[in-house]
């Protein structure tokens, strides 16, 4: 019976890798912010805050930097799910429920199909484009600079608490009817936009001649 | 209570990872995906600011469900169109989608 | 029925009825189109179903025209609305009338094509008439989404599949920078509401000065994209080559008239009063579109191109007029941009539908296969021509009497240094028109023989070209109508 588990050696090697060198980079970040818990320099949910924020950017990361588009298609899970996480702590059960269903069982699952059906299957490894050292640094710059005027407002007192999901419910189909309205209109057209681009079209009499044509020369 | 300037810097670092991602990827799919990482970055924006600075109104919260919604809508509609194109030109890679120049 | 904050919600759903109108026709062009061999109607059928439709929106606009107030706190209904949803349902209108022989021919599915026509003309409409960021956010992207699938729908052309990904990936980045800057907005102001937006800014932005910039930044960049000026403007040559022709005609028209309405509502409303932070970025842009769009206009030898440059520098002089919105003098500024904006519009038009009437017979898009038209066919030899000079800015054409008013308003809002620049640079532009024009009239045609164009292709190219002419010598009827909604501008705000 247990010949039919599978080996270790018979995991994804990556994987493997991977979660090792997450383990190791996140267990003393682990201990860091426990010792900061336990004595009182971060309150419980700052520490929540912080692990789910370690989960984000790491994530993100993976996405932009994976050369493998499937890893990077699952780090992108786990940035949207931190990001669930955050809404919670923000006290909004509601959009995290959406987010988690929208995103983690629509959005990526999409993604993923649509990395398989172009050549992902074949060929997992992509190569990333020649300004990438002029993209990380306009990043970087647009980073620091966005850190530095959000940190330097004053954004007057919090009065955060729950918003309940009647309000909540009232408030998008009462008050904000119209937009409620133009977003219908809105999945309609990208439903229509989907359809027509991934339909197969009638291939012009010239290009299947090419096509044809150059099957020949090949054979 | 956790500072609003916490979110206020996730959200920031998560749009420029995001932002970064546009400019270095080739594959249409992948910049895809960093355009939602840029706009999760916004939605945490939006929620933070409405369960902080407009708790009675939390015109934010119903904001970023809207853009959700939009961004779901927007990831459908590209990718038909990158499949289109992989059928056509058996690639999903941008710079390689040049017969269009000057 | 007050809303969550006791504020009184007015329901009147006849403040929307043109809107529902266009909806509503949208639905039944699809519907049509898919039972056509049931219904046993032809292709005519869907081109003069949406005209109907947008006849009847059009007739509910002007029936409707006193019956102001908003929608809701969501949408407002005043003369400008009016004034843009007049606009925005004569240009497709015009559009179809223009171009439904093309479209029969090089458009994949023609009943979703005027579907998605229709539909996205409700965006524009709500660009202009929203009074709460959220409906604005989602017109955009409603007119966007239109466009991104009407981009794709060119039948048999290889380029147009390559241009939608372009189209889709950088209009989705801009609408993620829009959003960002909203967002820090939002954060600012505390509301969604233009009008609380307004109130919250006039207070000043004390301690959130740094980021309430940055939002502008982000709000401008995102904007700019959507209206293609530099340095934002990489999507729209290629959208522009890769769309059918009627859709680049509707992307050179509509979806900027749209922006720039947009524009305004924002920058002579909420954002007035914080006009010292962002008036530079706009000028800054202005200049750069302006010398951008007319310098790379000058390499171009496709037709598209062309006219994709040169709208790009069309929207550097649009630009000039927000940027020199101020408080005291704003309601001229916005006047002057709006008379400008309807000029533009008129003349692209004429030139769109001339050349869309010179493809369907020819097939070509280059510039130089414009050669000797005015042997093969004078009288679209000289509506192009016209239109060319309107745009470059001739007297006694459309182009010259706004482009004369919007340079003078700009220059009394304390901007010369601007109208300096948009003066050479219009002169540089009238060397890329003559271009254009020499091929017509100085050269041999290739082919010989004379050709004519359709019937309602004289109708609707004649009628342009006549308002055109028109609006060059006496151009009061539009300037009065502009500066009415240009006040309920600033009454509203």
């Amino acid at each position: 019976m247990f010949d039919r588990l599978p080996l270790p050696s018979q995991f994804d090697r990556v994987i493997v890798a991977g979660g090792t060198v997450a383990a190791i980079v996140a267990t003393p970040v682990l201990v860091v912010l426990l010792a900061l818990l336990f004595s009182d320099v971060i309150s419980g949910p700052e520490f929540v805050f912080y692990l789910a924020a370690i989960v984000v950017v790491s994530g993100a990361l993976g996405a932009v930097l994976m050369d493998n588009v499937v890893h990077a298609a699952l780090c992108l899970v786990a940035t949207l799910l931190g990001v669930a996480g955050i809404y919670l702590l923000l006290m909004t059960e509601f959009i995290a429920l959406v987010q988690v269903l929208v995103y983690g069982g629509g959005v990526v699952i999409l993604l993923l199909f649509a990395l398989m059906m172009t050549n992902a299957a074949e060929d997992p490894i992509v190569t990333d484009g020649s300004q990438k050292p002029f993209g990380f640094l306009v990043a970087a710059i647009m980073g620091s600079l966005f850190v530095a005027a959000l940190l330097d407002a004053q954004w007057g007192d919090p009065t955060a608490n729950v918003v309940p999901f009647v309000d909540f419910g009232t408030r998008i189909f009462r008050d904000f009817s119209v937009p409620v309205i133009v977003v219908a209109v809105l999945l309609d057209i990208a439903l229509t936009g989907a359809f027509i681009n991934a339909r197969r079209a009638e291939e012009a009499p010239r290009e299947r001649a090419e096509a044809e044509r150059a099957g020949e020369a090949r054979s | 209570m956790i500072p609003i300037e916490n979110f206020l810097v996730l959200s920031a670092i998560l749009f420029a990872i995001g932002f970064y991602g546009v400019l270095a990827r080739r594959n249409a799919i992948l910049i895809l995906m960093a355009v939602e990482l840029m706009l999760a970055g916004v939605s945490i924006n939006f929620i933070a600011f409405a369960t902080y600075l407009d708790a009675d109104a939390f015109s934010g919260l119903v904001f970023a469900l809207f853009v959700i919604a939009v961004a779901a809508a927007e990831v459908g509609l590209a990718l038909g169109v990158v499949l289109r194109l992989f059928r056509e030109r058996r690639t999903a890679n941008v710079d390689e989608a040049d017969s269009l120049k000057w | 029925m007050t809303d969550i904050l006791g504020n009184p919600l007015n329901m009147q759903y006849e403040l929307l009825l043109p809107e529902i109108i266009l909806a509503l026709t949208a639905l039944a062009v699809v519907f049509v189109d898919a039972f056509k061999r049931e219904f046993n109607v032809g292709y005519r059928a869907l081109p003069f179903l949406s005209l109907i439709g947008l006849g009847g929106a059009a007739v509910a606009t002007v029936l409707l025209m006193n019956d102001q107030g908003d929608f809701a706190r969501l949408v407002e209904v005043d003369d400008f609305t009016t004034f843009f949803r007049l606009l925005f349902i004569s240009t497709t209108a015009v559009v179809i009338l223009g171009s439904w022989e093309y479209i029969e021919e090089h458009v994949n599915h023609v009943g979703e094509f005027f579907g998605l026509l229709l539909l996205s003309t409700i965006g524009a409409i709500y660009m202009a008439a929203a009074r709460d960021l959220l409906t604005a956010y989602l017109a955009i992207e409603v007119l966007s989404f239109s466009l991104y699938v009407m981009v794709s729908m060119a039948r048999n052309d290889p380029r147009s599949g390559e241009a939608v990904l372009k189209y889709i990936l950088l209009g989705g980045v801009a609408s993620a920078m829009l959003l960002y800057g909203l967002s820090l907005l939002y954060g600012v102001a505390g509301s969604t509401q233009y009008s609380e937006i307004g109130e919250a800014l006039t207070g000043g932005s004390g301690d959130m000065e740094l980021a309430l910039l940055l939002g502008f930044v982000m709000i401008v960049s995102g904007l700019a994209f959507k209206a293609s000026a530099a340095p934002f403007h990489m999507w729209a040559p290629d959208a522009y080559e890769g769309a059918p022709w009627p859709v680049t005609a509707y992307i050179a028209t509509t979806s900027k008239a749209a922006t720039f309405a947009l524009f305004l509502r924002w920058f002579a409303g909420p954002l007035l009063p914080a006009v010292d932070d962002w008036a530079w970025m706009l000028a800054s842009l202005a200049v750069v579109t302006m010398v951008i769009g007319n310098l790379v206009a000058l390499q171009q030898h496709n037709l598209k191109r062309l006219l994709a440059y040169s709208s790009i520098a069309q929207v550097g002089y649009l630009l000039m007029a927000v940027a020199a919105l101020s408080t005291d003098k704003g309601s001229e500024t916005a006047g002057a941009l709006l008379v400008h904006l309807g000029g533009y519009l008129i003349t692209n038009l004429v030139v769109f539908i001339a050349i869309i009437h010179f493809y369907n017979r020819e097939q070509k898009e280059e510039i130089t296969d414009l050669k000797g038209l005015a042997q093969s066919n004078p009288y679209l030899a000289l509506v192009t021509t016209a239109g060319l000079f309107s745009l470059a800015g001739m007297p006694l054409l459309a182009g010259f009497f706004t482009k004369f008013i919007l340079f003078q308003a700009v220059a009394d809002a304390g901007y010369l240094w601007l109208v300096v620049v948009a003066v050479v640079a219009s002169t540089v532009s009238l060397y890329y028109y003559l271009v254009v024009i020499k091929q017509m009239y100085l050269y041999e045609p290739l082919a010989e023989g004379r050709w004519r164009i359709t019937p309602t292709g004289y109708l609707v190219t004649g009628a342009l070209f006549v308002v055109m002419v028109v609006l060059g010598l006496w151009g009061t009827p539009l300037y009065e109508v502009a500066d009415a909604a240009a006040k309920a501008l600033f009454i509203s705000a």
